[in-house]
């Protein structure tokens, strides 16, 4: 029993025991003036029931969750309908969430990782981060007193060869000891990284990470001082982390950061990233005032470099987070406020069903509101019985972002940027648990104070005048912009499907015009730039021998048994490669700008620098002229072949052989097809020579909008951006050899860093992953878009022929024919109905049109009279379906009897 | 229409209430009942009980505040008491009602032409 029941209970007893009194005082018997006073009172028991009554009229009491809970019995449909399209908003809300907040707010699993902070220097000239920081290091080590253990570490991926000769590139840290103390890692076995490692005399040692002890050592328990093969490098293992240490990014091996490194001229030297730990009592905003400090000695000593530099910190873990630089922080901002948007447009669905669910009880509020219920408790109630359906869906919305964000998340954040660093975590936290609970009050109060807020207005004027029923309420015009949205979602939404579809395949069906699922791609890394100001003699020289290198595993890995040919291109087929703009001769007035100074046609071609076997390799028929010889390859020659794409578009079936074509913006780069940029400034490239004409070889790719103009040169593989070696294994899976690759690969050199190795018709996979994931995710917007369309207007309907029964009955009484009365009351709703689908397909329509003109692939040849037909065919349908909820509703208005109408009343 | 002796004017219970503790003061409920009994001249009585609702009707609207207290016989009671916003309620009820029977005595006083 309550409080306030116990108050109550002695009031009335003290009531009566006066009331006894004062009759005893009159000169009753005690019986008698008992018997008196009870009867003065009238029922206790009514009056304690009505006072109870009355109080729970106050507040929201779990008598209005109860009956909540009776009407999710009572309207399964609106329960199933509604809890389905509230638990989607509230699993998008919470998956969107934590997704976001591993951007916007990352925290690192780390003892002290709210005080862990990266150092970075931003060039002010290009406001771009100056990456070359070790000269500025060494000064922020030495003279930083409010942030201590300044360290840095510098990427790395050399090959580890094991114990088996399996020779695979790992991420490597070579980073001062201090990272190790600030993110208190703690060896498995052995011990971390200690100062002498990084002294310049002090023998190569690493520690490695968990993953790779068990993975590529067999978890061997006498790993420490081992000594193992980092490329050329023999390197001693000291130690082993425990599992999941992978500070500071997502590395799986620790090597000191050699002093001898360090000292470097302002900025030059390698690449690293600086971090530091806030010493006790000082805030971000006072280191960075001390490093502002530091900062403008550092430029007053080398003014001619760092005049325009200036450090800054930011939390460690908001290195990967784009919501520093405007643009990145506009878009995360702006996915929140779609989710927000598509969360209030669902509840507002689910609104506009309650609504019309509490239209149908329109009688009881009435009554309610006549014993006193204020407009508040009413809101109040219906605000609890959406709460209770919003419990039910939150339950299922968090189990199913939890599977989500298990299953999908991590992968399509992997598909998106490669390893993910050790702080990404997507499994639910109490934080998750409080959005959720915050997003199903939120999804609560749209769906059930926003219709309450709307039945409730005017209720007494109501109460005057019309009996319940009889048409006091109406659907405003809120409600028939909801249901047009809702309809034009359901329309657009399936035409979103069909473009993903048309996306995935047209990757699917790209045309590569070999067969590539026989041949093997391997990316080689290279972890040097040759070309560029910074080139140096060394660098040059060492390009040279891995021309050499290259050779040599081509012979071995085609000395394989089942290996018909290996080749070298910069690109894998189907894969994209670059495009630049080219001039031909008759372009130009023999090979001199034209006189008139007028602008020579835009021409682009898709550029591929192959090795000279390419063409042999693939088998590729030759339609003109002849394939590449080795001879071509040779510094000074100028010989291309064109595919058939590039003749039918460029040279507009002119005949290729002997056509001179050159590079319309040459770069500075010493390649000898010197392809550059629109952005370098112009000058005149060499002529090449087109000597052969082959088919298109999928030189474009299938997420590039239109057909490619294929262009090769002929180059050594030693001078490409990015080396693929292609093998051809015509007798089975070319998978099958990767293991031999590698061992070749280790056994030519062992600093040769074999990225990836797959089919080539697998190069692909990562963006139809992708591709699927979003087909998923429409899929299922528009089966909650559709079924929310259907449930609101089958809703909406059934209260107008609810509410309209009476009049229905009277004019069919008077002798209306009963398909005029239909049609008069679903006038309005089949109004909204092909609204929206107006405004659904418009929006399609447009979406095309502009789709067509933008660069999306596979879309060029889709606005055809055909497309057109498609979506107003598609539109047809939909009026149709959207008309199934108006099945019912239309027999029980047919089957209104005039007789039972006007009775009912 | 005649007020039956052993019925409240419908709705009016609330006023009484209002204006027996604005004339007499803080009053407990038994006392409160026997008042406006009392002051009815026995014209008006009350279902007592009906008397809880209404108390709790007006606590709610804040028209008047309730402690506990000590009865006369010195039992443990609810002693009620007029807010302020209750004296303003009454004071614009007391006009409101006397417009009412006003007009009201108005029809009542129309000669009678036939």
């Amino acid at each position: 029993m309550s409080k306030v029941d116990r108050d109550l209970d002695n009031e009335i007893d003290a009531h009566l025991a006066e009331a006894v009194e004062d009759y005893v005082a009159r000169g009753f018997s005690r019986k008698d003036a008992r018997h008196a006073a009870l009867r003065d009172f009238g029922g206790v028991t009514q009056v304690k029931q009505v006072h109870r009554e009355m109080r729970s009229f106050t507040f929201m009491n779990w008598l209005d969750f109860k009956l909540g809970g009776r009407m999710l019995v009572k309207y399964p449909g609106l329960t199933i309908v509604g809890g389905i399209a509230m638990a989607f908003a509230i699993c998008v809300g919470l998956v969107v969430f934590q997704i976001l907040s591993l951007f916007i707010h990352p925290t690192l699993p780390l003892p002290q990782g709210d005080r862990l902070v990266e150092i970075r220097v931003i060039d002010l000239e290009v406001n771009d981060e100056e990456p070359q920081i070790l000269h500025d290091f060494l000064q922020w080590r030495q003279s930083l007193r409010s942030i201590t253990d300044v360290g840095a570490w510098r990427n790395s991926s050399p090959n580890l060869i094991d114990a088996l000769g399996d020779s695979r590139p790992v991420p490597v840290a070579e980073m001062s000891v201090s990272g190790f103390k600030v993110s208190g890692g703690v060896p498995l076995m052995g011990r971390v990284l200690v100062e002498t490692d990084e002294q310049p005399a002090a023998p190569a040692v690493a520690v490695i990470g968990y993953e790779v002890w068990r993975t590529r050592f067999g978890s061997d328990p006498n790993i420490v001082g081992r000594i193992v093969k980092f490329g050329n490098e023999d390197v001693t293992v000291v130690g082993v982390m425990r599992e999941g240490y992978e500070f500071p990014v997502a590395h799986d091996v620790w090597m000191p950061l050699k002093t001898a490194l360090l000292d470097q001229m302002p900025r030059s030297g390698p690449v690293v990233v600086a971090f530091g730990m806030l010493a006790p009592g000082e805030s971000m905003k006072s280191a960075q005032a001390e490093l502002t400090t530091v900062g403008r000695q550092v430029a007053a000593q080398s003014p001619a470099t760092h005049q325009r530099l200036e450090p800054f910190i930011r939390p460690f873990a908001m290195m990967t987070s784009p919501a520093g630089d405007p643009a990145g922080g506009l878009i995360l901002y702006s996915v929140y406020v779609f989710t927000a948007a598509l969360l209030i447009l669902i509840c507002g669905n689910v609104g506009l069903l309650l609504f019309a669910r509490a239209a149908s009880r329109e009688a009881d509020l009435v009554v309610r509101t006549a014993l006193g219920a204020s407009r508040g408790r009413i809101v109040a109630q219906m605000f609890a019985e959406a709460l209770v359906l919003g419990g039910l869906a939150a339950i299922v919305g968090v189990i199913a972002a939890d599977v989500a964000l298990r299953y999908w998340g991590m992968g399509f954040l992997e598909a998106n940027m490669g390893r993910l660093p050790f702080w990404f975590d997507l499994s639910l936290s109490p934080t998750s648990f409080a959005v959720a609970i915050l997003l199903t009050t939120a999804a609560a109060a749209v769906a059930g104070i926003m219709p309450a807020m709307k039945i409730t207005r005017g209720m007494g004027d109501r109460l005057k005048q019309t009996t319940a029923g009889s048409g006091g309420l109406r659907f405003g015009g809120v409600w028939t912009v909801v249901i047009v949205a809702q309809v034009a979602a359901t329309v657009i939404f399936p035409a979103v499907v069909y473009m993903e579809q048309t996306i995935m395949s047209g990757i699917e069906d790209f045309p590569a015009g070999f067969p590539t699922e026989q041949y093997l791609a391997v990316h080689i890394e290279r972890d040097y730039a040759v070309f560029g100001a910074n080139t140096d003699a060394a660098a040059l020289e060492r390009n040279a021998r891995l021309a050499g290198t290259l050779e040599e595993l081509r012979r071995r890995v085609e000395a394989q048994p089942g290996v018909a040919g290996v080749t070298f291109i910069a690109s894998v087929p189907t894969t994209g490669s670059p495009q630049k703009i080219v001039e031909m001769a008759y372009d130009l007035d023999g090979g001199a700008p034209q006189a008139n100074g007028a602008e020579p046609p835009f021409r682009e071609a898709t550029v591929g620098a192959v090795d000279p076997s390419y063409f042999e390799v693939l088998d590729a028929p030759v339609l003109a002229g002849r394939r590449f010889t080795a001879a071509d390859a040779a510094a000074g020659s100028r010989v291309a072949i064109v595919d058939q794409g590039f003749v039918d578009q460029i040279l507009q079936g002119r005949n290729a052989l002997g056509q001179q074509v050159r590079f319309r913006y040459p770069g500075k780069a010493p390649r000898p097809w010197s392809a550059g940029n629109a952005a370098d400034p112009p000058g005149l490239g060499d002529w090449y020579e087109i000597v052969g004409v082959v088919p298109e070889l999928g030189l474009g790719a299938p997420t590039r909008k239109g057909r490619a103009a294929g262009l090769y040169i002929p180059a050594t593989p030693n001078l490409f951006v990015q080396i693929q070696m292609m093998a051809h294994v015509p007798g089975g899976d070319p998978m099958t050899i990767a293991p031999q690759v590698r061992e070749a690969a280790a056994a030519v050199d062992p600093s040769l860093r074999l990225v990836s190795l797959q089919r080539v018709n697998e190069v692909n996979n990562d963006v139809l992953w992708v591709t699927r994931l979003w087909i998923r995710i429409t899929v299922v917007l528009s089966s909650v878009a559709l079924l929310l369309s259907l449930a609101g207007i089958y809703a909406v309907l059934s209260f107008t022929v609810a509410r309209r029964t009476r009049e229905i009955g009277v004019r069919v009484a008077l002798g209306a024919s009963r398909r005029r009365v239909v049609a008069a009351t679903f006038r309005r709703p089949l109004l909204q109905v092909t609204g929206g689908i107006l405004v659904g397909t418009s929006i399609v329509f447009i979406a095309a049109i502009l789709i067509r003109n933008t660069e999306l692939a596979g879309f060029e040849n889709e606005l055809t009279l055909a497309g057109m037909a498609k979506v107003i065919g598609y539109g047809v349908i939909m009026l149709g379906v959207c008309m199934l909820a108006c099945l019912v509703p239309t027999h029980r208005a047919l089957n209104v009897e005039p007789s039972t109408a006007l009775r009912t009343e | 229409m005649v007020p039956d002796k052993n019925d409240v004017l419908y709705g009016s219970l609330g006023m009484l209430v209002l204006q027996t503790l604005a004339a007499i003061g803080p009053l407990h409920g038994y006392r409160l009942a026997r008042r406006i009994e009392q002051i009815s001249d026995n014209q008006l009585t009350l279902n007592q009980g009906t008397l809880y609702p209404a108390l709790l009707k007006l606590q709610q609207k804040e028209w008047i505040a309730a402690k506990w207290g000590e009865s006369e016989t010195g039992r443990r009671v609810k002693v009620y008491s007029l807010t302020k916003a209750g004296r303003k309620q009454l004071e614009s009820q007391e006009s409101r009602w006397h417009r009412t029977t006003g007009i009201i005595d108005r029809f009542f006083k129309i000669p009678n032409e036939a």
